[in-house]
């Protein structure tokens, strides 16, 4: 037994009418068919129905319990996904592609891309959670830019030094990280800043593995006899660049380049911080780490050293 | 599309603390067991997390995390299917649902346990249209939004699913509503 046509039509606008959506159109036609169908009018009735036991069930408190539980394990998940979480971006640089990546606690890895952001060493990383994009690392990259065209002289990062694989390696970083723009030490002087003078090769190591340059400046650490070694696998160039923008001199001499030291102002630490001109005594001949090199007077003494009241570099500054 | 705002951690923990019962209470519904219903809400705010940053300024929060939340859930479907086709069998699975305690009580009214069990087999898209409708009261905009369809076809899978549960109450008598003139 089939039903009549209008009552088939009506059918959509009858249910909208029993759980309360109908416009007043629609309730208006469906008053006027139930009025002369009895059929329909308990059909509507019915819908009303069904919608009152659908509102008990919405109205179920759920078990508050559960939900509180639930809450407080997500709570636990978020913080410890906040604590694995990196974000990451590719930017151009004029050193070529520059990967940024940054924790909540603040940058974790700057890396010199050779080919396809896939290869970065942040996906070898264990216990790490990687997501692309992120705003704040706009703000790094124009900062970045601004440092290698030499109008920023600090990039003043909270750093994460996550990827530091040791203790050991941490301390080199932040020695690393104190030595200051325009300035110069060597990987002896960075075994002697954290206490381990015989630790030259491991310094070197750890330097190799940073995983923040330019941010911690191991271009300004080279060998004990001012030659630049090691920096972002076999690019020399690289560390070159970045000791130019800073004013630090280098010379040329048989595909060796090395730091030009009797063009910088030294300074061997003594009891009155006094910084030198190279030709003052010995100390041209003292080992480079010991003795830390300086591009620019102004540079010294924004350290708080001053002029040695001996050689006098304030009366007969380097030609720069 | 508005402009992308950075929702920050306290942003997010404000989310949570607004957002959490209800996407717990829609996820629990459509759960078998609680412990599913705690998974699918972890996974549904550590998703929003991620993609937090992809939020605009006008968006509609709730409306966003529900389509998460539904998201999930369908994938958690696709997966658990798979998984079970082998061996298990969809009636294992409605033994291990939890009615337990106060909340076996709460349903002892044979209408209303027949109307969760009509709800229970629903085709997927029609349960959440109408899970989505009368039990959040989300608009058909927003329920369209989240099953990827126009808000008319949420509509009428809503209708489908009401045209149901009315045919699986036949026989039953019903409680009263305002009469009908």
């Amino acid at each position: 037994m089939s039903k009549p046509q209008s009552c088939v039509e009506i059918e959509p606008e009858l249910i909208a009418a029993g759980i309360g959506e109908a416009t007043d159109r629609e309730s208006a036609r469906v008053q006027s068919h139930v009025a002369g169908c009895r059929s329909c009018r308990d059909e509507l009735a019915r819908y009303r129905a069904v919608d009152a036991v659908v509102g008990t069930l919405r109205a179920e408190p759920a078990p508050a319990g559960d939900a509180d539980a639930a809450r407080q394990r997500l709570i636990a998940r978020l913080a410890d996904l906040k604590s694995r979480l990196v974000s990451y971006r590719v930017f151009p640089s004029p050193l070529g592609p520059i990967l940024i990546a940054a924790s909540e606690h603040g940058v974790a890895l700057v890396e010199y891309l050779r080919g396809d952001a896939r290869d970065s060493r942040l996906f070898r990383m264990g216990d790490v959670d990687t997501q692309e994009g992120g705003g704040a690392l706009e703000r790094l990259h124009g900062e970045l830019l601004d440092y290698l065209a030499g109008r920023r002289t600090r990039l003043e990062w909270p750093l994460d030094l996550r990827f530091a694989r040791s203790d050991f390696e941490r301390a080199v970083l932040q020695a690393t990280a104190a030595v200051p723009y325009g300035a110069v030490s060597s990987y002896t002087g960075i075994a002697g800043d954290v206490g381990k003078p015989s630790a030259v090769r491991a310094v070197a190591q750890a330097l190799r593995h940073n995983p923040l340059p330019i941010v911690v400046p191991c271009h300004r650490i080279v060998g004990i006899g001012g030659e630049l070694v090691g920096y972002a696998g076999n690019r020399l160039g690289l560390k070159e660049q970045l000791l130019a923008v800073e004013g630090v001199p280098t010379v040329s001499r048989a595909r060796e380049a090395r730091i030009a030291r009797a063009a910088m102002y030294h300074y061997d630490p003594n009891p009155d911080r006094q910084y030198c001109l190279p030709t003052c005594g010995d100390i041209g001949k003292r080992p480079l780490g010991v003795v830390k090199l300086f591009a620019r007077r102004e540079l010294a003494e924004t350290t708080g050293l001053s002029p040695c009241v001996d050689c006098r570099p304030d009366l007969h500054p380097l030609a720069s | 599309m508005g402009e992308t705002v950075q929702l920050d951690e306290a942003g997010f923990e404000t989310l949570v603390a607004t957002h959490h019962g209800e996407i717990y209470r829609y996820l629990r519904r459509l759960a078998w067991r609680a412990a599913e219903a705690d998974d699918l809400s972890q996974e549904t705010f550590l998703r929003a997390y991620r993609a937090r940053q992809r939020l605009t300024a006008d968006a509609n929060v709730r409306a966003w995390l529900f389509a998460i939340a539904t998201n999930v859930f369908r994938n958690h479907v696709r997966s658990e299917r798979r998984r079970r086709a082998a061996h298990e069998t969809v009636r294992a699975t409605r033994r291990e649902m939890d009615l337990d305690g106060p909340e076996a009580e709460a349903v002892a009214g044979e209408v209303r346990t027949l109307t969760e069990t009509t709800i229970r087999g629903l085709p997927l898209k029609q349960r959440l249209a109408f899970t989505l409708r009368k039990m959040h009261e989300l608009d058909y905009e927003v329920i369209g939004e989240s099953l990827d369809c126009s808000p008319e076809s949420a509509r009428a899978h809503v209708f489908q699913a009401l045209r149901k549960i009315r045919t699986s109450l036949n026989g039953h008598a019903l409680p009263l509503t305002e009469p009908t003139r």
